[in-house]
């Protein structure tokens, strides 16, 4: 099991940068998600860890070893792909093995590996079945196995669950904290759905357009997130933001007023900001509360509402800016209704014009 | 009842529809086959044939010159065949790396061949390979050979520029269907295979191969068609010769029917002759290509 660190790593297509310096310490053992919208280079990250894509420039240590240059056999990893990349004329069997005949490994060693790894993922009654003849998720198990019998210190998942089915994901994301717990291996995951990230995570790495935005446990990326992006990004449903203005500034605390509803004031524990800066606003659809129960009170017109039983979301409208409420109420909250909701002040975020938290 | 009537209807508009096809297709196609199937059995020149029984049967049997064409076939169809298949492979693999400059160009290049006419090129590869040709001026001025080859007069040098013309002519064409079944692999396999370090010869033979099988079984049975159909080349470069030294079956049908005194009938029965072999040689190429687990 390697830990990974990763130094002012860089990737170029022509004058193009993709990967614009990332510093990055992966510890042995760890479960570390790269999580971001689609173009951001988690994709190119993770290939460039596993030695598919060349590394324009900074260092990439795994278990203490420069890997730049080593090819992607000799590094030490295994890979599990989106597509799943099974061989598609082989058995699960011969799936499995393959990769070990040309590691040197004996028949019949190779053979307790394969159902060693089809026990730890319940494919035995499925080895000599061929891809084709499988559901997408037994598919993915085989790739994960296939990955399994090399015994890699570090395995590198490139969205393994995006091509199956919502109740599949669920079933497979379980599937895949178990291994983890029982390989105690070091993996890296990349995934576009931050609920994969926030539930598999030791560690997220937020990364927005080839740079990190952030690095932490999922409950800390959440609570208390060091940007708009991140704060906007972890968290379903998705946290709201209000533009709003600095109007006062006392000590360490600050006073902010809704742009869209003039006179709503609500003061912070900030000491950054100046007054007549312009900044949003963060507040997360839980941390709404009922009229009177928080530091000011708005009233919000509803443009639809969701019910799902457990929960119930509220789409309000204020002035323009969608905001999405959940809490006690919500349940008996129809369209068209209006809606008065407090904000407390301790629960409340506030960001910069360019996106940084104020704190 | 209105829905039989309906029924009825709808059988009259269908088979309407086909029926032009089905009236060109039988003319065109079928009646000949049955009528050449007939004049299998006819004896006599030109167009003074009477039926003959097994006559042409027994002249088939003692036919030195057919069993001669024949061993040419299958010579030019046992080596140039896999020549040809390998080189297609090998071309469509290096043309698919998408790190390779060029590649458009190289692509072009080699498929530009299957668009030459095939009189044209025949004639240009006659003109090279003749004794003060192109070919043999730059071999020996290259001191490679002291004295010019006769790649037009020795019949196994004559076999070797038709089996050179036809693989340079065809390879392009083949290697178009390998180019298009690779792009549709998923790059992920192969990418996969290099994180668990399968060394790039088993990636080749134990992935590219295998997962190429249907169409390399595809264009084996095209190529052995048309091998055994083989007759532009060999009467524009060789006319067969040197000394029928690469006289094919369907040039020696072409000699039957038009050039030798005309037999009708017994070309026909040559051109079946073809039929049977090309029926066979497919059904024993599906034979080997089938998956064997999926057989049991």
């Amino acid at each position: 099991m390697s830990s990974l660190s990763l130094k002012g790593i860089r990737k170029s297509y022509g004058s193009l940068d993709v990967i614009k310096g990332v510093d990055l310490d992966i510890k042995a053992k760890e479960f570390v998600v790269f999580v971001g919208p689609s173009g951001c280079g988690k994709s190119t990250l993770l290939r460039m860890i596993a030695g598919l894509e060349p590394i324009t420039g900074g260092d990439l240590n795994i278990g203490g070893k420069r890997m730049n240059d080593v090819d992607p056999s000799r590094r030490g990893i295994a890979m599990v792909f989106q597509t799943y990349a099974l061989y598609p004329h082989m058995t699960v069997r011969e799936n499995m093995g393959f990769a070990l005949r040309f590691a040197g490994v004996a028949k019949d060693q190779i053979a307790k590996q394969v159902n060693e790894a089809a026990r730890i993922l319940a494919l035995e009654p499925l080895l000599d079945r061929l891809p084709k003849e499988l559901s997408g998720g037994q598919r993915q198990r085989v790739a994960i196995g296939r990955a399994i019998v090399r015994h890699p210190d570090v395995f590198l998942f490139d969205e393994p669950l995006s091509n199956l089915d919502a109740e599949l994901r669920v079933h497979m994301r379980i599937e895949i904290a178990r291994l983890h717990r029982e390989l105690q291996a070091t993996m890296i995951y990349v995934t576009h759905d931050q609920v994969e990230a926030m539930t598999l995570a030791d560690t997220i790495v937020v990364l927005r357009d080839g740079r990190i935005e952030q690095v932490g446990r999922p409950l800390e990326l959440y609570d208390n997130p060091a940007n708009q992006f991140v704060a906007g990004f972890i968290g379903s449903p998705k946290m709201n933001f209000l533009s709003a203005e600095i109007v006062e500034k006392i000590g360490a605390s600050v006073t902010i007023e809704l742009v869209k509803h003039p006179g709503t004031r609500l003061t912070l524990p900030v000491t950054g900001g100046a007054v007549g800066e312009k900044v949003t606003l963060g507040v997360r659809a839980e941390h709404f509360g009922l009229p009177g129960k928080g530091s000011v009170d708005v009233t919000l017109h509803v443009d639809a509402a969701e019910h799902l039983g457990s929960t119930s979301y509220v789409y309000a409208n204020s002035g323009g800016e969608l905001v999405v409420i959940e809490h006690e109420e919500s349940r008996h909250t129809n369209g068209n209704d209006r809606i008065t909701v407090s904000i407390s002040a301790d629960k409340a975020y506030l960001f910069d014009s360019a996106g940084q938290r104020l704190r | 009842m209105a829905t039989t009537r309906l029924h009825r209807n709808e059988q009259i508009n269908g088979w309407a529809f086909v029926m032009p096809a089905l009236v060109l297709l039988g003319i065109f196609m079928i009646y000949p086959i049955l009528w050449s199937l007939w004049m299998s059995f006819q004896v006599g020149r030109g167009n003074n044939f009477s039926f003959g029984g097994l006559a042409n049967i027994q002249r088939l049997a003692n036919d030195a010159l057919l069993v001669h064409a024949l061993s040419n076939t299958i010579i030019f169809f046992i080596i140039q065949v896999p020549i040809m298949i390998v080189l297609a492979l090998l071309f469509a693999v290096a043309l698919n790396d998408a790190t390779l400059r060029f590649r458009g160009v190289f692509r072009t290049l080699l498929f530009l061949p299957c668009v030459t006419s095939l009189i044209a090129y025949s004639s240009l590869f006659k003109s090279m390979f003749s004794n003060d040709g192109i070919i043999n001026q730059t071999l020996v001025s290259l001191h490679l050979i002291g004295a010019p080859i006769p790649w037009l007069t020795d019949p196994f040098w004559a076999k070797m520029v038709i089996i050179t013309a036809i693989t340079w002519r065809w390879t392009g064409y083949n290697m178009i269907f390998y180019l298009a079944a690779l792009q549709n692999i998923d790059k992920s396999i192969y990418e996969a295979a290099r994180i668990d370090g399968v060394p790039a010869w088993a990636r080749f033979w134990n992935l590219t191969v295998p997962m190429l099988k249907p169409v390399i079984l595809f264009t084996t049975i095209l190529s052995t068609i048309g091998t055994l159909q083989l007759f532009d080349e060999v009467n524009n470069i060789t006319q067969g010769g040197p000394g029928n030294g690469t006289m094919t079956l369907s040039l020696y049908i072409y000699n039957l029917t038009f050039r030798m005194m005309p037999s009708f009938g017994y070309s026909a029965l040559v051109s079946w002759v073809i039929v049977a072999i090309v029926a066979v040689l497919s059904i024993v190429q599906f034979v080997i290509a089938r998956d064997r687990r999926r057989a049991s």
